[in-house]
């Protein structure tokens, strides 16, 4: 399957935070869920896919290509919704689509017009009265109606109705249907990326613990419970994390399989939900599976 | 780089009305001034606008996920100040001259200096500092330039005789020619400047 993005051992350090050795992938005609803890990178993240940041070392290309060289083109193909807004607070709709629509080529007003009827945004009003899901929907509009092939969005759901929020899932949804266009989208809500993603990216601290189908997750991922007598080196490394409470421990681990054949009936393998997962990778290494 | 520039008159539609009364008011209630003057505020208007309500509501996430490369940012930037700095004298011009303002080609050549000086100071400043802190940045310069001034000419008084010789020696041709040299110097060094900050700016 083809790359929409790709970070080849992407690193780059602020004060107090970094961005380590990532290698992140993001795949055509998926949705792909970017979640991890308030702090642990995704807005970094996301910025350096945008090329507002540029790494430090190693490499990011978008569409196959690199922004040193193509950064219109790939831009052109991008769709961004960021989770504060960053419109021109005063302008009204019609003024903020005068200054985005020229920028691009491929822009077109009829479906900009369906949209804003769709979403039910009011053309007359600042955008800075509007509530935060309007504003996101402003955001989806304009990337709608320059028909991004990959669309990015840092927390769409933050801070939406329950209502609101189901339909953007489903919209979310329906653009990814024709398995051209692709959606990359961070979040801390686990139930989002039950709910609509193909793959989940789970960032922690700065680094990329894995990116992998919600399928393949499922089946590898899961809690083992059992005695500490039964922990040794090789047993350990198939843990992404241990925690130890007297003779007992609980740990996760991203091979299943493996750990069935090592331990068996010793020990009682759970199934593991995503949230299991963020919880109890909390503290753990990085893993590739 | 053409709808950079017109998005600057898109941003400050509401100022844009206040525009032309403006100068109006200078027109009628500014007859001690001089005329080099009102040119300048007239042709800084826009310009300066721009940069900063796009200060305040840090416009540079949008431009830079929009299609732009950085240098088109700031290059639409330079080239339309120029462009609406020719076109504010120009209303300026018709406004005063209805007025019956008196004013000469000097007067424009003056305000045009300046305005590429002043602009070869200002504009930098906002790509180097964090928005909130172009305020306090002018506060602190305007003390600064206000004690030093003072000592600053007090050492150029030295010299006066000099300077003046040479004004008064050197064609007034020449003069302003050199005086559109050292300008337009300034503000191409300011564009380097402003353009090598912005490529490096982290949003």
């Amino acid at each position: 399957m083809k790359n929409i993005v790709a970070f080849k051992n992407v690193t780059k350090s602020f004060n107090g935070f970094a961005i380590k050795n990532m290698n992140l992938t993001i795949k055509k005609g998926e949705i792909t869920g970017f979640i991890g803890a308030n702090g642990a990178g995704k807005s970094t993240t996301i910025k350096l896919i945008m090329n507002l940041l540029q790494p430090d070392t190693g490499e990011v290309t978008v569409f196959g290509q690199q922004y040193a060289h193509h950064e219109k083109a790939i831009k052109e193909r991008i769709g961004f919704v960021y989770d504060n807004n960053i419109f021109y607070k005063d302008l009204h709709i019609k003024d903020i689509r005068r200054i985005v629509a020229p920028a691009y080529q491929s822009w077109d007003n009829e479906l900009f017009n369906q949209y804003i009827k769709l979403f039910e945004l009011p053309t007359n009003k600042a955008v800075q009265t509007f509530s935060k899901g309007m504003q996101m929907k402003v955001s989806l509009a304009m990337a709608l109606s320059h028909k991004a092939e990959f669309i990015l969005m840092d927390e769409p759901t933050a801070g939406l109705d329950p209502v609101f929020r189901r339909e953007l899932l489903d919209i979310l949804q329906e653009i990814v249907s024709d398995g051209e266009r692709s959606i990359f989208f961070s979040t801390h809500i686990t139930s989002d990326l039950e709910r609509i993603a193909d793959r989940v990216a789970f960032i922690q601290k700065g680094e990329l613990l894995f990116t992998d189908t919600k399928a393949n997750i499922m089946q590898n991922y899961a809690l083992v419970k059992g005695s500490t007598s039964l922990l040794n080196d090789e047993v350990n490394t198939c843990f992404i994390s241990i925690r130890q409470q007297g003779n007992h421990f609980e740990a996760l681990t991203g091979h299943t399989e493996k750990v069935a054949q090592l331990l068996g009936h010793q020990v009682q393998l759970e199934k593991v939900s995503l949230e299991d997962i963020i919880f109890y990778a909390k503290g753990g290494k990085a893993l590739y599976v | 780089m053409y709808n950079l520039m017109i998005k600057d008159l898109i941003i400050q539609k509401k100022q844009l009305y206040l525009f032309i009364p403006f100068i109006v008011f200078y027109a009628f209630f500014g007859q001690h001034m001089s005329p080099s003057f009102i040119f300048l505020m007239a042709s800084l208007y826009i310009p300066l606008n721009s940069y900063i309500y796009e200060e305040q509501v840090d416009a540079n996430v949008l431009l830079n996920s929009l299609p732009y490369t950085r240098k088109e940012i700031v290059v639409a930037k330079y080239m339309g100040a120029i462009i609406y700095m020719v076109m504010a004298v120009a209303v300026t011009s018709v406004i005063l001259y209805v007025a019956r303002f008196p004013f000469t080609w000097q007067d424009i050549a003056l305000a045009v200096g300046m305005f590429f000086i002043f602009s070869a100071v200002a504009f930098p400043l906002f790509y180097i500092l964090k928005p909130g802190y172009i305020g306090a940045v002018m506060i602190i310069g305007l003390i600064v330039l206000a004690s030093m001034g003072p000592i600053v000419f007090r050492f150029l008084s030295q010299y006066l005789p000099a300077i003046s010789n040479f004004i008064t020696q050197t064609p007034q041709p020449i003069l302003y020619g050199l005086g559109a040299i050292i300008s337009i110097i300034l503000y191409v060094i300011s564009w380097l400047t402003s353009h090598t900050v912005y490529q490096r700016k982290v949003f």
